[in-house]
């Protein structure tokens, strides 16, 4: 006989056998063993209402992303070589500028004479011009 | 009671048990359901290998269990049947390896020590040629054994058998082909 034979006789019956009613009784005493898992204690407690925070945090991410992107573009963009700030847009800076005594306070004192003296020299001013003061 | 094939869950039904079993709050009653659907495919899975009652019914607690506890860890990325059926896997070839070691025996021992378990057991329906069958699978190598169990007595696709053995499908056919040829060569060794 070949096996081909022997395995069609047999018909995918191995003859092993289990007791009377064993996989209803075995699903019975199976459910009843299973252990409390800790996630199920965590949610037989009292489930607490969400929190305000809790309700707005994804807003909040999302306005603390936008912002860091607007402040991300406002810093390359002063990095660029051609954002020179100009006083003529700024009337505020202009009127500071022109006001001696803002500028004597608090520009003047910041500047060393060195640097003024050098300032005049490349402007081209004569020193002699003071004589005739 | 005899063995019976018992149809293993659709996909549809499995999906929605996977879902069930995700939510916490149905989790353990999912499970319960999956006790119910799967025992009888993964104890006949786990009897095949062990040949023993009292064994295979430790052993599919075993299997229960183990889910049980890591069923947080399941994502649903593979079948539920197919992990099941890995887990029960693993435990039937630890057990058997861990019994190998307590009797001292080697790798090749293993045959006896199933027909062993063969002879001992009690839950069986007297059909001399099935156990026949049943002492010609335990001389195969473990792999083959398994693969002849899934192919012939569940009669399980060789594309459900890759999935839960991670072999290629080719290999399972090649090795269903040894696992026969081996058979035929045992049934003629006893005339």
């Amino acid at each position: 006989m070949n096996s081909q034979d022997i395995l069609s006789k047999i018909n995918h019956k191995s003859g092993m056998t289990v007791p009377d009613n064993y996989f209803a009784d075995f699903a019975q005493s199976m459910s009843s063993q299973l252990p409390v898992q800790d996630w199920e204690r965590e949610d037989s407690a009292v489930v607490m209402p969400q929190s305000f925070w809790h309700k707005i945090r994804p807003y909040a991410y999302m306005a603390a992303m936008f912002l860091g992107i607007w402040c991300m573009m406002k810093t390359f963009d002063l990095m660029r070589g051609d954002s020179v700030i100009s006083v003529d847009k700024n009337p505020q800076l202009i009127s500071a500028v022109n006001n001696d005594a803002f500028f004597n306070d608090y520009c003047t004192p910041a500047m060393s004479e060195t640097d003024i003296f050098d300032e005049l020299y490349d402007e081209g001013f004569d020193p002699s011009s003071l004589d005739s003061l | 009671m005899p063995e019976s094939k018992s149809d293993q869950p659709d996909i549809s039904k499995e999906v929605s048990l996977i879902e069930r079993l995700r939510d916490k709050a149905t989790c353990r009653d999912a499970f319960n359901e999956v006790i119910r659907l799967y025992s009888e495919p993964l104890y006949w899975q786990i009897r095949r290998m062990v040949d023993n009652h009292d064994d295979a019914n430790d052993l599919l607690q075993n299997t229960f269990l183990k889910a049980w506890t890591s069923i947080q860890q399941f994502r649903g990325a593979a079948r539920l049947s197919t992990w099941l059926h890995k887990i029960a896997i693993n435990e039937s070839i630890t057990f058997l390896n861990n019994k190998r070691k307590r009797a001292n025996l080697s790798l090749d021992d293993e045959q006896s020590m199933i027909i062993n378990a063969i002879e001992a057991d009690t839950y069986v329906d007297g059909d001399e040629l099935k156990l026949h069958l049943r002492k010609a699978i335990a001389a195969l190598p473990e792999k083959q054994r398994l693969v002849f169990n899934m192919r012939y007595y569940d009669e399980m696709k060789y594309e459900k058998i890759s999935e839960i053995l991670g072999t290629s499908v080719g290999a399972l056919k090649a090795s269903y082909h040894f696992a026969v040829k081996k058979i035929e060569d045992y049934f003629n060794a006893l005339d």
